[in-house]
C-alpha cells in the first residue's frame, strides 16, 4: 500500500489536533504518526507546545503551580506558546508545502478547540481531533515514570519530587477538561481512544489520508516495551560474498546462534528471565537457524521479513553483478532506494510489504526480530526516522544485537556485539568490494553508531 | 451443531498466535528456496495441469463480462493486489474470521458485505459473503417469500422451523468454506436481531476456533434510510416484476415487523462480551468495542472508514494512442483532439440523458456553480476537491501526462472538474517500452515466454508489474468507494484494466487481456449486490 502517492493528491492539508491530559501518551502518538508518514514519504511535522512554552519561560523553574488555570502569568505564557506553535505550523503549511501538521498540546477546553478549528478552516486545512482518554491508573503511572525520566521539564530533578509535581500538574489540568463526545462534537472529525484502544470512536473521517492516519493510530499502544533487531548469523553465502539465496549458517554463524540466548538475556537485564518475548523470523533457513537455540515459546515466521529479492542477481556476488550488469550496478548505486533488481525488488518495495509487519509490531509488546540486512535497514529507518536517501546505506554488521526502546520523547538505542567474528557484508557506494573502509568513513553508514545512547 | 472436524493445524495456530505456521524442527529439511516474493515461475500455480481446456493465451475481448464478486474462489486464485501466497492459502498470522452483520433491513448490510468482499479479495484474503436472504429465497416456495423470516413466529411453528433450517444451511456453508475451501473471512449477512442470539452465534464459531466479530449497521439519518429503502424496492430480487409502490410498501412492512424485536448492540447488554463494531450512518461514525484484535480486523475498519452507500457509475475511456515511447510526453495530434471532442460530446450526451445539466446549456453551469460556493468557517468543509458529495456530481480523473490533460480540455470548458492523479499514469514497460510485440519476442525470447505464461506478474527489466499498479491505485479505489455520483477515468489501457479488474472482481489471469478501445466508453454501474458493465459507443459528433 504505497501511501506515498497520496501526497500527490492536490491540496491535501491536514492538521491533527491532540486532545488529552498529560501522561496519556499524546506526544508518543504524535511522534509516531510523524515518523510513520515520513517513512511513507508524506511530509509531516509535529509542533509540541510544551517546547515552545519552555523556550518562553527560559530558565524559570516550572512547577505544577504554573499550570493552575488561575495563575495569570502561567496562563499567558501558555497561550503565547500555543500561538507561536500554530503560527509556525501555518507558516510550515504555506512555505514548505506541509501535508500533515500535528499540534501536540492538551487542548482540553471546547474554547481552545473551537479556536483551532476556526484557524484551520480559515486556512482550508482539514482538522482532525485525536483524543487519548484514559482512566487506567497503572497505565498513567507507567507513563509518568517514562516522562519523569525523559521529559526536559524534569532534568536534574529527584524522581520522587518529579512524580509528585507531575501528578499535581495533571490535577490542575483536570479542572478544565471537557472530553470529546458524540453528542456535542457530532460534526467534527475526531478519533477518541479510550484506554488506548480498548474502545475507539471514529467520527466523520472524510478523506483517504485521514483514514490512513486513523488506521495507523488504531494499531498503537503506549505501554513501555522493547524491540530487538538483529541479522541472522553469518551464512555460507556471506562467506563467499553471494547475495540472496537460502543458505545455511556458517560454523561461526552457528556459534553465534548458540550464544544468542545469553546475549539476549544480558540485554534484557540480568534480573529478567527468558519470559515475555516473542521471536519473529523470516521464512529463510538462516534466520530460523539463528533462532533455534532461543528458549522462547512464541516464534513466528513471516514471509514479509524475507530478504530483498535480488531477482536475476540472486546468488551472485557483487563482482559478478558488476561484470554482468554494469548498468544495473551503477543504477543501483545512483538511487539505491528506488532501484529494483531485474525480476526482483527495490527498497521501496520492501517498505510496502513491511506494512503488516509495522502494524503488528506496533500492536505487540516485546519482540525480537531476526531478519536480513535490507529489511533491517528499513525497520530501523522506521523507528529512528532515517531519511530514505540514507537508510539503504546504513551499516548493520552481523552478530550484533540492536535494542530499541521507544519513549515519549525519543527512542533509546543500545547494542551488543557478540564476541564471534563475522565477515562484513557492507558495500560502499561505487565499489563491488565488501567491507567498511576504515579510512573514509561515510556519514550515512554510521547512523547507528552516531545514534547510540549506550553501548554494551 | 455438526461441528466440523478439528483441523490439525488449529492446535499449532492457537499455540503460535494468529494462524502462523510453526518453525520447522528439522531445519535441514526445510526447502524454502522456492518461495519467492515476486511470484516467480516456481511459486505460481500450475496452469497447465489445471484443466486441459484453458488456453495459454486468452483474449478477453469482452470487458463487460460479469461481476465475479460472488464467484467461488478458484483454489489457484491469486488476487490482483495480493502481497504474498502461502501454502495454506491464508495470510500468515491472521486466523479465520467470521464477520457477522447485524441490523434491520435497509441499513446497507448487503451493500457492505459485497463491497467488503470485493476489497478483501482484491487484497488476497479468501473471502466470501453469505447472504441469508439468498438461502431463504432458494428454500421458500415461490409465493411465500418473506413471512417466515420477517415475523417472529412461535418456536415450534412451521415458519420458525423453516427459518431455523435456512439459517442452519447458511451456517453449514460458512463452516464448509473454512474447512474445505481454506477460507479466511466469511461475511454472514443476516439481521441477527437479539443479544441472546448473537451470543449463541459467537459461541458456535468460537467452539471451532473461528474468531467472530460483529458489525452492526444503524441509521439515524432519515434521508439515508429512505434512500436505502427506495433502492431496495427497486433492486431487490424479491421484488422482481413488482410495481415500485407495492414493493416499497412491502419492504417498509418488513422493517416494521422486525423493528420491535431488534435490540441494538450495546455495552449494557449481553453484547458487552462480544467483539463488535458499530457503524452509524454507513461510516459517518464507527465505534469499536473489544475489537482491537489484529491486522485483518483493522484493515476491515480501514475499509469501513472509506465506505459509503455507493451509487453512480465509473466510466472508463482510453487516452488516445499508446504507441508513444513511455518516457516521452508528447501533446495530442489532430486525431487526438478529434477523439477528445467526440469523447466529451458522447459523454455529456449520455449524462444529459440521465438528467444532468452542463454549462452553456442555458442553466449557466449547474455543476460549476454548485462547487464554487464559498466555504464558511462555521460548518464542516467537504473533503478536498469537494468531489462526489452530491449524488448527481460528475468529475473526470486523468493522469498528469500532457496528452491526457489535453484530452480533458473540452470537459473543462463545460465546467466539469478535472482531477489529475499521478497513480493513473501508464504502467512503466521498462526495457521493452519502445518495442513491438514481435521485437520483444525476437530480442528476449525466454522472457517473452515467461511473460506469456503470466503477464500479470512477469517483470521485464525496469518494468512495473500489473501487481505494482494494483497496489499503487489503492488510494484511488478507496476514494472511489467514498464518492457519490459519476466518475470518468481517462487513462492508459494498462491502468483501466486494473481498475476494471477491481470493480468487476476479475482474476489476475484475465486482467492483462482486457481490451479497451478508443471507439467506446465502458460504464461500470455500482449496485448493492453486484456491479454491471456495458459499452457506450463513442459517436462521431464533430461539427
Amino acid at each position: 500500500m504505497p501511501v506515498y502517492s497520496v501526497s500527490h493528491v492536490e491540496n491535501v492539508r491536514i492538521c491533527v489536533i491532540m486532545v488529552g491530559l498529560p501522561a496519556r501518551g499524546k506526544s508518543l502518538i504524535a511522534q509516531k504518526i510523524v515518523r510513520y508518514l515520513l517513512w511513507l514519504s508524506i511530509k509531516a511535522k509535529c509542533f509540541n507546545v510544551g517546547s515552545y512554552r519552555r523556550q518562553l519561560a527560559g530558565d524559570t523553574a516550572i512547577t505544577a503551580e504554573f499550570f493552575n488555570p488561575d495563575n495569570r502569568d502561567g496562563w499567558s505564557v501558555r497561550v503565547e506558546a500555543v500561538n507561536r506553535a500554530t503560527e509556525d505550523m501555518m507558516r510550515w503549511f504555506a512555505e514548505e508545502n506541509g501535508v500533515v501538521g500535528i499540534i501536540d498540546a492538551t487542548n482540553l477546553t471546547k474554547q481552545r478547540r473551537s479556536d483551532l478549528l476556526k484557524l484551520c478552516r480559515e486556512n482550508l486545512i482539514e482538522p482532525i481531533f485525536l483524543e487519548s482518554w484514559c482512566d487506567d491508573q497503572d497505565l498513567i503511572l507507567q507513563n509518568i515514570a517514562d516522562v519523569k525520566t525523559t521529559s526536559p521539564d524534569y532534568v536534574d530533578v529527584d524522581p520522587a519530587v518529579a512524580t509528585d509535581d507531575f501528578l499535581s500538574r495533571i490535577s490542575q489540568y483536570e479542572r478544565n477538561y471537557q472530553t470529546l463526545n458524540v453528542a456535542d462534537d457530532e460534526d467534527l472529525t475526531f478519533i477518541k481512544l479510550v484506554n488506548v484502544g480498548s474502545q475507539i470512536i471514529v467520527n466523520r473521517i472524510e478523506s483517504y489520508l485521514e483514514s490512513r492516519i486513523v488506521y495507523y493510530v488504531m494499531n498503537l499502544h503506549i505501554k513501555p516495551r522493547s524491540i530487538w533487531l538483529l541479522r541472522h548469523g553469518e551464512s555460507e553465502y556471506n562467506l563467499t560474498g553471494q547475495i540472496g539465496g537460502d543458505s545455511n549458517l556458517s560454523e561461526r554463524g552457528w556459534r553465534y546462534a548458540k550464544k544468542l540466548p545469553e546475549i539476549v538475556l544480558k540485554s534484557l537485564g540480568e534480573e529478567h528471565e527468558h519470559t515475555n518475548l516473542t521471536v519473529w523470523t523470516s521464512t529463510l533457513k538462516r534466520t530460523q537457524q539463528t533462532a533455534s537455540f532461543l528458549p522462547y515459546q512464541k516464534k513466528l515466521e513471516w514471509k514479509a521479513l524475507d530478504e530483498l529479492d535480488a531477482g536475476e542477481c540472486d546468488g551472485m556476488t557483487y563482482e559478478e553483478i558488476e561484470q554482468q550488469f554494469p548498468e544495473d550496478f551503477k543504477a543501483r548505486d545512483d538511487n539505491k532506494y528506488e532501484y529494483r533488481y531485474r525480476g526482483g525488488e527495490s527498497y521501496r518495495d520492501i517498505v510496502i510489504r513491511l506494512e503488516p509487519i509495522i502494524m503488528e509490531l506496533e500492536r505487540q509488546e516485546n519482540i525480537l526480530i531476526i531478519t536480513h540486512q535490507a529489511v533491517l535497514r528499513c525497520l530501523y529507518a522506521y523507528f529512528m526516522n532515517v531519511p530514505q536517501e540514507e537508510s539503504p546505506w546504513m551499516s548493520i554488521p552481523l552478530h550484533t544485537l540492536i535494542k530499541l526502546e521507544p519513549r515519549a520523547y525519543l527512542t533509546l538505542v543500545s547494542r551488543i556485539k557478540a564476541d564471534i567474528p563475522a565477515v562484513s557484508t557492507y558495500k560502499e557506494k561505487g565499489t563491488s568490494q565488501l567491507g567498511e573502509l576504515a579510512s573514509e568513513v561515510s556519514n550515512s553508514r554510521d547512523l547507528i553508531l552516531n545514534s547510540l545512547q549506550a553501548s554494551v | 451443531m455438526s461441528a466440523i472436524e478439528l483441523d490439525p493445524e488449529y492446535d499449532l495456530e492457537i499455540f503460535n498466535g494468529f494462524g502462523s505456521s510453526p518453525l520447522l524442527r528439522n531445519l535441514s529439511l526445510g526447502r524454502r528456496t522456492k518461495k519467492r516474493w515476486s511470484f516467480h515461475l516456481n511459486s505460481k500455480p500450475n496452469l497447465i495441469d489445471r484443466s486441459p481446456n484453458v488456453p495459454v493465451r486468452r483474449r478477453l475481448s469482452d470487458v463487460t463480462g460479469i461481476d465475479a464478486v460472488h464467484k467461488q474462489i478458484d483454489p489457484h486464485h491469486i488476487s490482483p493486489a495480493q502481497l504474498y501466497s502461502t501454502e495454506s492459502g491464508r495470510l500468515f498470522h491472521a486466523g479465520k474470521i467470521c464477520i457477522a452483520l447485524a441490523g434491520l433491513p435497509g441499513r446497507g448490510k448487503t451493500h457492505l458485505s459485497v463491497s467488503l468482499t470485493r476489497y478483501l479479495r482484491w487484497l488476497g484474503v479468501k473471502t466470501h459473503s453469505f447472504h441469508l436472504s439468498n438461502y431463504r429465497r432458494a428454500a421458500a416456495p415461490a409465493d411465500d417469500l418473506d413471512h417466515a423470516s420477517f415475523v417472529m413466529y412461535p418456536h415450534d411453528s412451521q415458519e420458525a422451523m423453516f427459518r431455523d433450517k435456512t439459517v442452519e444451511n447458511c451456517l453449514n456453508d460458512i463452516l464448509n468454506f473454512f474447512e474445505t475451501d481454506k477460507g479466511q473471512v466469511a461475511i454472514y449477512d443476516a439481521v441477527n436481531a437479539t443479544p441472546e442470539y448473537r451470543r449463541q452465534l459467537n459461541k458456535r464459531f468460537q467452539d471451532v476456533n473461528i474468531q467472530c466479530i460483529f458489525i452492526e449497521l444503524t441509521v439515524t439519518d432519515e434521508n439515508m434510510l429512505k434512500k436505502n429503502m427506495e433502492l431496495a424496492a427497486r433492486s431487490l430480487p424479491d421484488y422482481e416484476n413488482w410495481n415500485y409502490e407495492d414493493a416499497y410498501k412491502d419492504y417498509s412492512a418488513r422493517i416494521n415487523a422486525l423493528s420491535p424485536y431488534y435490540k441494538e448492540m450495546s455495552q449494557d447488554s449481553e453484547d458487552k462480551t462480544l467483539a463488535y463494531i458499530k457503524m452509524i450512518n454507513f461510516g459517518q461514525r464507527i465505534e469499536l468495542h473489544n475489537s482491537n484484535y489484529g491486522y485483518l480486523i483493522n484493515k476491515v475498519v480501514f475499509f469501513l472508514m472509506n465506505s459509503r452507500i455507493k451509487l453512480g457509475s465509473v466510466y472508463f475511456a482510453r487516452c488516445y494512442k499508446n504507441e508513444w515511447d513511455y518516457s516521452k510526453d508528447p501533446p495530442l495530434d489532430e486525431g487526438g483532439i478529434n477523439y477528445a471532442k467526440n469523447l466529451t460530446k458522447t459523454m455529456i450526451k449520455h449524462l444529459k440523458s440521465k438528467g444532468r445539466v452542463f454549462e452553456d446549456d442555458g442553466e449557466s453551469g449547474f455543476l460549476a456553480t454548485k462547487l464554487k460556493t464559498t466555504l464558511s468557517i462555521d460548518e464542516k468543509h467537504p473533503p478536498t476537491g469537494a468531489d462526489g458529495v452530491e449524488d448527481d456530481s460528475f468529475v473526470v480523473w486523468t493522469s498528469v501526462k500532457k496528452r491526457t490533460k489535453q484530452t480533458t480540455q473540452f470537459f473543462k470548458e463545460r465546467g466539469v472538474n478535472i482531477r489529475h492523479r499521478i497513480q493513473l499514469s501508464q504502467k512503466n514497460p521498462g526495457v521493452v517500452g519502445a518495442m513491438t510485440e514481435e521485437e520483444i519476442r525476437d530480442n528476449f525470447p525466454t522472457e517473452y515466454e515467461l511473460f506469456l505464461a503470466d503477464p500479470y506478474h512477469h517483470r521485464f527489466s525496469r518494468a512495473e508489474l500489473y501487481h505494482d499498479l494494483a497496489i499503487k491505485i489503492e488510494p484511488l479505489i478507496l476514494e472511489m468507494e467514498r464518492m457519490s455520483g459519476d466518475i470518468l477515468i481517462i487513462a492508459d489501457e494498462t491502468v483501466l484494466r486494473v481498475l476494471h479488474g477491481y470493480l468487476m472482481a476479475c482474476s489476475c489471469y484475465d486482467i492483462p487481456w482486457l481490451e479497451f478501445c478508443t471507439d467506446e466508453i465502458v460504464e461500470v454501474k455500482f449496485n448493492a449486490y453486484s456491479n454491471t458493465a456495458r459499452r457506450i459507443p463513442i459517436e462521431n459528433l464533430s461539427d
